[in-house]
């Protein structure tokens, strides 16, 4: 199989998906088709807002060879210190300013853990991924933090032109940026050296230690952004916000051709795996399939994903082994 | 003596070709029972493809192999081993988890209650020790193989071919990670494999070395067999030639450097137990030799004076200024370059290109504000694929479908790209072939000619005999003697590596 073809897959299936969709809602349930309607498509940019903003930072870090398991736990815990700060008086600008620097803080701490401890990454988001979690329990006594003023609603509703809804723009923001910083800049070629050969980049002198920390607050960073549109969403502090995120963050990754021993990914295809998840979710609502046939649909999408990305790095093992 | 009339292995016409390109031509070899037959070509020769034939790794398009006059088909790299095919790979391939008594017998432990798959695990340490000691290999068989040196897991990694071995052997580059101690004792047990009757076929670039144990000789280049015949026949230069096509006059060039002030100052540098008390200097326009057995320390001292392991005491450096303890990125900065024994492991982004690859130590360069030039990169990987001779000669290809000889001449073009202006050179041409040898010996001559410190850790005596203005060795982590280049000898040199205190 060709190289192309790998890269156009997950853009290839999208359309299929999005053609698809509509032609079952016709066919099978006989209704109008709804899946195109610019509400529809609002409706998926908003709900899959979250796990794509997300994980641009996460294919920054999986890039470089790492992983955080710890940012599902991150949004929770930097909505409920977003949110107790709004109730203490904070406005709510300032509320969710405060969601990114927690959301920063706890990045710059897996970082700073798994470079100085020199433990696999997987094991010590692991950890932090209990720790954030309970921290967001102790802190708000377990229960939602409510009471937040009626501006924090705004970040998660606010529209444009009546249809565009605001975080589809903070998300093109994101993209276009980590995109640059990825393909272009110092930041994002050492990124892919460091996930290619950790250690022949840290021969080539460059200081692997500081920029594996870097991507690790920018990832913390971004999900403290989305633990303040959660926040925003139901306009209250959910100490169990983002549980499970994770997966669907790692999930969107790798079905979007990037790889978990690192040196490959993309943020056009990392957009592409999160909105083929989100377009299965929302065309299964359309269809009425049940929720839990989804999951088990979305589960077999990812096995997919990663066997394909595994038959071609063998094919490319094999050309190498030929001489 | 077994009867060597008898081939014990025979391949007929084999043809083989990888995506439309042609890798093997109508090869034919025969290797006898009891002899060594030497198996050498430029990388990309097609050595490894034929042998990889061999071993049921790869089939072939079209040809046959025989074993002892009939003929066999194999399918899979088990069937070769059934048929008593045994290789020694270039890559190691030993679990490192386990014992190297685990690995000689992988797959062929001793059981005890045979029906549960119980593991006699007295007996496999017995037999791995008996195994051990008859070839004199210093190998304790309850060691885990990841904690063995590399040139104890490649003796571990023969040990386990001659007890697969039943017809033949084949041995890719076997003494690419030992010290020439080992080497010794390794043609050693060669020489009682043949008179057990094994063919051996074996696989090397090193020239002297084979002059030492091969019987025949067979050279491939662009997959055909360019000659074939006993060895003696042709002399050195011939077998070059044949290699590469062309006459190489000389492997080492000349070089007319001036030698000028102090580049590189190291004061009593140690790390303990690595090396100890370590001082010397390198200057402009020189070469210098670091000889010495395997874990002797040298690779050690080049690490901890670029910084990857800091030592623990001393001084080192670089025009002028002290470095010792700064990390990687600071030497880097200071025109220091690290060229690694290690290419894969230390050296290589496998999976990403050419061009990233020579640009990785001064990615700085290519940046216009805050953006990396795609244009810059280009340009600079262009200029040393034409000085260094690089092929495939495009910039974007994936390094690691790259030969060795190419993969290490990109590796050097990085740290000319870096700017570096004293170079720690840790066995550069290791898994070389000899016209990519003879351009970075030229481009190591031109640095020198430059103005360049060079620093030369090498196991191959003739290169640093060849290259080195001195040569300095070491012996269990101490610098033991200092030759000028000019007028000692491998002798003397493995005197002072190998031979305790006189």
């Amino acid at each position: 199989m060709q190289d192309w073809i790998k890269r156009l897959l997950p853009f290839i299936s999208l359309i299929v998906l999005s053609a698809l969709i509509p032609v079952c809602e016709y066919t099978i349930l006989g209704n109008d088709p709804k899946f195109l309607t610019p509400g529809n498509l609002a409706a998926i940019a908003r709900q899959t807002a979250v796990i794509t903003i997300m994980a641009m930072g996460m294919t920054m870090v999986m890039v470089s060879g790492g992983i955080d398991l710890s940012v599902g736990s991150i949004v929770g815990l930097s909505g409920v210190l977003g949110a107790m700060s709004m109730t203490h008086g904070a406005p709510a600008l300032a509320g969710f300013l405060i969601c990114l620097l927690a959301g920063a803080a706890a990045g710059l701490l897996n970082g700073a853990a798994t470079t100085t401890l020199k433990i696999p990454a997987f094991i010590v988001t692991l950890g932090a991924m209990g720790i954030y979690r309970g921290l967001a329990l102790y802190i708000s006594d377990g229960n939602a933090v409510v009471g937040l003023p009626e501006s924090a609603g705004y970040l998660a509703e606010m529209n444009f032109f009546g249809f565009v809804p605001l975080l589809l723009l903070i998300v093109l923001v994101i993209a276009v940026v980590v995109h640059f910083l990825l393909s272009s800049t110092q930041l994002g070629r050492y990124c892919y050296a460091m996930g290619s050969n950790l250690e022949a980049a840290r021969y080539a002198g460059i200081s692997v230690s500081r920029y594996q920390i870097l991507y690790y607050i920018i990832l913390g960073a971004l999900s403290g952004l989305a633990g303040a549109i959660d926040t925003s969403r139901t306009v209250t502090g959910q100490p169990n916000a983002g549980e499970g995120y994770e997966l669907n963050v790692i999930a969107a990754v790798v079905i979007g051709g990037g790889s978990l021993s690192g040196g490959q990914g993309s943020v056009i295809g990392t957009i592409i795996g999160s909105l083929i998840m989100g377009v299965l979710a929302n065309g299964g609502n359309l269809l009425q399939i049940s929720p839990f046939i989804q999951r088990i649909v979305i589960g077999s999408v990812i096995v997919l994903a990663v066997t394909f990305d595994e038959f071609q790095r063998r094919r490319v093992e094999r050309l190498r082994t030929q001489t | 003596m077994a009867d060597s009339n008898s081939s014990a292995l025979e391949m007929r016409r084999i043809t083989k070709s990888f995506a439309g390109n042609t890798v093997l031509a109508d090869v034919d070899l025969t290797a006898h029972g009891g002899e060594v037959l030497a198996l050498v070509g430029e990388n990309g020769a097609g050595k490894s493809t034929l042998m990889k034939i061999l071993a049921g790794v790869h089939r072939p398009d079209s040809g046959e192999v025989l074993i002892d006059s009939r003929k066999v088909r194999f399918t899979r790299p088990a069937d070769a081993l059934a048929a008593g095919i045994a290789m020694i790979y270039q890559e190691l391939s030993l679990a490192p988890h386990l014992s190297v008594a685990e690995n000689i017998f992988l797959g062929r432990e001793p059981l005890k209650f045979s029906r549960i798959g119980y593991i006699d695990r007295r007996k496999l340490n017995e037999r791995a020790k008996n195994l051990l000691d008859q070839y004199r290999f210093k190998i304790n068989p309850r060691e885990r193989a990841g904690r063995l040196s590399a040139a104890d897991r490649q003796l571990v990694e023969i040990t386990r071919a001659i007890v697969e071995a039943k017809s033949v052997i084949v041995m890719d580059e076997p003494t690419s990670s030992l010290t020439t101690h080992e080497v010794g004792e390794l043609f050693q047990l060669i020489r009682h494999l043949k008179e057990r009757g094994l063919a051996i076929i074996y696989i090397s670039h090193r020239l002297e070395e084979l002059s030492e144990i091969a019987d025949r000789l067979i050279i491939l280049r662009d997959g055909r067999v360019v000659f074939t015949g006993a060895w003696g026949e042709i002399d050195t230069n011939q077998i070059i030639r044949h290699m590469a096509g062309r006459e190489l006059k000389e492997i080492f060039p000349r070089r007319n450097s001036r030698i000028g002030e102090v580049k590189l100052r190291v004061n009593n540098l140690s790390r303990p137990p690595k090396f100890e008390g370590v001082s010397f200097e390198a200057r402009a326009g020189e070469v210098v030799g670091l000889a010495g057995l395997a874990g002797a320390g040298r690779t050690e001292v080049v690490e901890s004076i670029f910084g990857v392991q800091p030592p623990k005491t001393g001084e080192i450096e670089l025009d002028g200024r002290n470095i010792a303890f700064s990390p990687p990125s600071w030497s880097v900065l200071n025109g220091l370059a690290l060229l690694t024994e290690d290419r894969k492991r230390t050296g290589l982004c496998l999976n990403l290109s050419m061009a990233t690859n020579i640009t990785l130590a001064n990615v700085h360069a290519l940046k216009r504000g805050w953006r990396v030039r795609r244009k810059i990169e280009t340009n600079a990987a262009r200029r040393y694929i034409q000085q260094l001779n690089i092929k495939p000669s495009s910039p974007g290809q994936i390094i690691g479908r790259f030969s060795g000889g190419n993969q290490q001449k990109s590796l050097l073009a990085r740290w000319l790209f870096a700017h570096s202006r004293v170079f720690l050179l840790d066995e550069p041409t290791r898994g070389v072939d000899v016209a990519a040898r003879a351009e970075i010996y030229r481009e190591i001559n031109d640095l020198a000619e430059s103005g360049a410190a060079i620093v030369m850790v090498s196991s191959d005596l003739p290169e640093l005999l060849g290259m080195a203005d001195r040569i300095l060795v070491m012996r269990r982590g101490k610098l033991v003697a200092e030759l000028n280049a000019r007028e000692t000898s491998q002798e003397e040199i493995l005197k002072y590596a190998a031979v305790e205190d006189q």
